[in-house]
């Protein structure tokens, strides 16, 4: 097959180049760091090594910001996992059962979980760029605005499977936070909404309120709590996971990877999308979906496979039409335009050599982020020997940097410090943070399209039930949501 | 690159720098530590881009290096509120874009165009109705007479309402009594994809954001919105050849905030004229599919001024002004 007969040419080049992989193995360590620090994400990884790049020759320039691209999606799952601070936004779901199982003494096997999920998820989605991209490069373009809306809608769905214990409390906390993404300037006529005069709150910060709802709003919790139980230490464990365990996780890290490469595939949505919705089918699925939210390994195998299967999705676009899904595939665009390679349907006809190369770099990437990332973890889990008085302080100062990190500003630090109050007393009456995070990604997402498909239109709600994928998805989003209230009813009637 | 070649500029840019430093410490005091400069678009996007090549090349001309930092928020009002509001003192400048003449009428900033002073001009992208290759209009004219007998019916996209390309798209209704459909995307990149995908009619983005897809042969520029054609689209008319008067453009420079010292203003104008002169920033430019157009202080004035009384008109007209 001319595909893997290519592939191997590229793996024969790159073996003739032990710059180039050095350079790819210091882009995804890089990246991992990045990802590890919150505040920082994967887009401002990629655009700060850019101008480093351009002297590299283009596999190199490419591979590095490759390598970042992937670490710092996988870098975001350890001290979501370790601290419950989730290092971008996609690991906030990782967050909800990673930390749980951390509690629980198990952080080693949630990491390496995490890890190898990962890697999995993202060889996956290479391998779909290398032997799918021509089929599925139409896909991208089909999305319009009532695509993504209906999307969203799903997205919001979710809330019912992430809302722990009581559906309601869920629920009151995703229209809070539906409420909050309303906060900003109108995404249409981009009049000020409830911005209170502050021009800080034209767009919603989202990183600071997550960071504040999940992170600070822990270490708060904490500072209440007795400070002298210096012996309750949690250790790390086994990185590896048993083969026994990892069995039973072979189809949710299948399936979720599928989910997460065509989320990847679909404009402006990323890896925060894909994890949420791995982590939901993933609950549809199970055996025990009442596990899930109290330390379930599969929430973890599922969110990080999908968010990283993500990333062979948000490529194929860019590389196949030259469409970039999101900002950083937008700055990998440049990137690639900057060393003179026009991205589209040419470029794997004119520069097929090179593409492979890549293509056969990216696998290595994957395989490093799983060579780094296992050998480090042990090291990073050293946290968790901490006493809690010594962590606490350490986790507040790093919600601090992170949430003026994102936008260099201070405005961002005090709402983050706010959420974490109101984090702190969520958390003690029992009302689970994702919903609010879920709400805050999807929530200008449906609006926004939702408005942009009426006037597309002309102003007709046809787009709801005429165009088959809208139609698709809003009919799941409707079974997610009614499945659960039905399930209880049942229950009840029993 | 081998690692000879890779020492030897290093040690180039060393020695540079150090020749560097000792003459332009003889010439003033300032800069004596690291300058700012403020973007105010999220890291990644075009502007963020020219900003980074911008103070990669600089290092070469100043004495200190130039950091980026990112003011993203409210379409850049908060970052050049930021600006405007800092000690003049050229430690902290700013790359101002065409917004600086638009935001302020919008009521939703707290600045104004005069709160700034204009220190070069790097950048300037005209507007262009872009269409579908398979679209059935060839010339402008096609494509405003079928928009005229269908009012409302064409969708244009835009890069976001009161955005630049939106007020194109606005000033050329206006000139032309044609009614669009204005679809405001999150930036120029989805409206183009929209476009790409066949949701809307036409974009009015620039032609360097539309170029990958034009050569690409997805994608045909009907007109473009300048006084003169622009290089590499030499076949594309202007629309004043087509008799519509209408030019508009975005445009990117170095400014810093009112009332900075003129020896100060004078080392920022002297390194900047030297940094947008330099090969290395007009091949990266080319790379990133932006346009090279450097203005000195006093046209960049004149473009501030006559854009800030432009815009004011027809953001008036339009009801966008407040």
């Amino acid at each position: 097959m001319y595909e893997i007969d290519m592939l191997f040419k590229g793996f024969a080049n790159l073996a003739n180049d032990p710059v180039t992989l050095l350079l790819a193995l210091i882009g995804v360590m890089l990246g991992i760091v990045i990802g590890v620090l919150p505040g920082l994400t994967a887009t401002l990884g990629v655009a700060i090594l850019l101008p480093f790049t351009f002297g590299m020759d283009p596999l190199s320039g490419i591979l590095m910001i490759s390598g970042v691209f992937f670490g710092g999606i996988y870098g975001g799952s350890i001290t979501a996992i370790l601290l419950k601070i989730p290092g971008t936004p996609a690991a906030a779901a990782t967050a909800m059962d990673g930390y749980a199982l951390t509690q629980k003494g198990k952080a080693g096997l949630a990491l390496g979980t995490a890890t190898f999920s990962s890697c999995i998820g993202g060889t996956l989605s290479v391998f779909m760029l290398i032997f799918l991209s021509p089929l599925l490069a139409q896909f991208a373009l089909e999305f319009s605005a009532a695509e993504t809306f209906a999307l969203a809608i799903f997205g919001l769905s979710i809330i019912t499977s992430v809302s722990g214990d009581s559906l309601i409390k869920g629920l009151i906390a995703g229209f809070a936070g539906l409420l909050l993404s309303t906060v900003g300037l109108d995404p249409m006529s981009a009049f000020p909404r409830f911005t209170g005069g502050f021009t800080a709150l034209f767009n919603v910060p989202f990183v600071p309120v997550m960071i504040g709802l999940f992170a600070a709003s822990e270490a708060f919790k904490s500072l209440g709590e007795e400070q002298t139980r210096h012996e309750l230490k949690v250790f790390i464990g086994r990185v590896i996971p048993p083969w026994s365990e990892f069995r039973g996780l072979i189809v949710t890290i299948l399936r979720s990877s599928g989910l997460g490469i065509i989320v990847g595939i679909i404009p402006g949505a990323g890896a925060d999308v894909a994890s949420f919705v791995a982590y939901n089918e993933a609950k549809r699925f199970s055996k025990n979906p009442e596990n899930f939210g109290k330390g379930e390994l599969k929430a973890v195998a599922a969110c990080e496979s999908g968010a990283n299967s993500c990333t062979g999705g948000d490529l194929l676009p860019m590389l196949t039409l030259g469409i970039p899904g999101d900002a950083v595939t937008a700055i990998m665009l440049g990137a690639l335009t900057m060393q003179g390679l026009q991205p589209g349907p040419l470029l794997f006809k004119e520069h097929a050599s090179l593409v492979f190369t890549l293509f056969a770099g990216m696998l290595f990437c994957y395989v490093a982020l799983l060579v780094v990332g296992l050998s480090s973890l042990r090291l990073m889990g050293k946290v968790l020997e901490m006493p809690r008085s010594v962590l606490s302080p350490m986790i507040l100062a790093l919600s601090v940097v992170g949430a003026y990190a994102i936008n260099n500003s201070m405005f961002d630090v005090g709402l983050m410090l706010l959420v974490g109050v109101v984090g702190f007393f969520m958390q003690r009456w029992e009302y689970p943070p994702s919903p609010v995070v879920l709400a805050l990604i999807m929530g200008p997402m449906a609006e926004s399209n939702f408005r942009r498909a009426l006037s597309l239109s002309g102003g007709s709600f046809d787009f709801l039930y005429t165009r088959p994928i809208t139609a698709g998805l809003l009919l799941i989003a409707i079974i997610t949501l009614l499945v659960p209230v039905l399930q209880r009813r049942i229950h009840i009637g029993k | 690159m081998n690692p000879k070649k890779l020492v030897s500029r290093l040690l180039t840019v060393l020695c540079g720098s150090v020749l560097l430093y000792w003459t332009a410490a003889y010439a003033a005091d300032y800069p004596t530590r690291q300058i700012e400069l403020v973007v105010v678009t999220q890291a990644g996007g075009g502007t963020d881009l020219l900003a980074r090549t911008f103070a990669d090349v600089a290092k070469k001309y100043l004495p200190q290096p130039i950091g980026v930092v990112n003011k993203p928020g409210g379409g850049g009002a908060v970052g050049y509120t930021e600006i405007a509001a800092s000690r003049p003192d050229g430690y902290r400048i700013g790359v101002g874009n065409v917004e600086i003449s638009m935001l302020p009428h919008m009521g939703v900033a707290r600045f104004t165009a005069e709160d700034f002073t204009p220190i070069a001009m790097l950048n300037v992208e005209p507007g262009a109705i872009t269409v579908k290759e398979d679209a059935p209009w060839k010339t402008v004219e096609e494509f405003l007479s079928y928009a005229k007998d269908n009012p409302g019916k064409v969708r244009v996209g835009n890069s976001g309402t009161g955005g630049i390309w939106h007020l194109a798209a606005a000033a050329l209704e206006d000139k032309t009594g044609v009614k669009f459909n204005h679809i405001p995307y999150d930036g120029a990149n989805p409206a183009v994809v929209a476009l790409l995908g066949g949701h809307i009619e036409a974009v009015t983005v620039s032609p360097a954001e539309v170029v990958n897809h034009v050569r690409g042969g997805k994608l045909r520029i009907l007109g473009i919105m300048a006084d003169q054609r622009s290089k590499g689209f030499d076949e594309v008319p202007t629309l004043k050849e087509n008799g519509i008067d209408v030019t508009i453009s975005t445009w990117r420079g170095i400014v810093v905030p009112k009332g900075t010292p003129k020896n100060v203003v004078d080392v920022l104008i002297d390194a900047t004229r030297k940094t947008a002169n330099d090969q290395s920033f007009r091949d990266a430019l080319v790379k990133l599919n932006m346009t090279w157009h450097y203005a000195e202080a006093p046209q960049y004035q004149e473009v501030i001024n006559r854009d800030n009384a432009f815009f004011k008109a027809l953001m008036g007209k339009l009801g966008i002004a407040k």
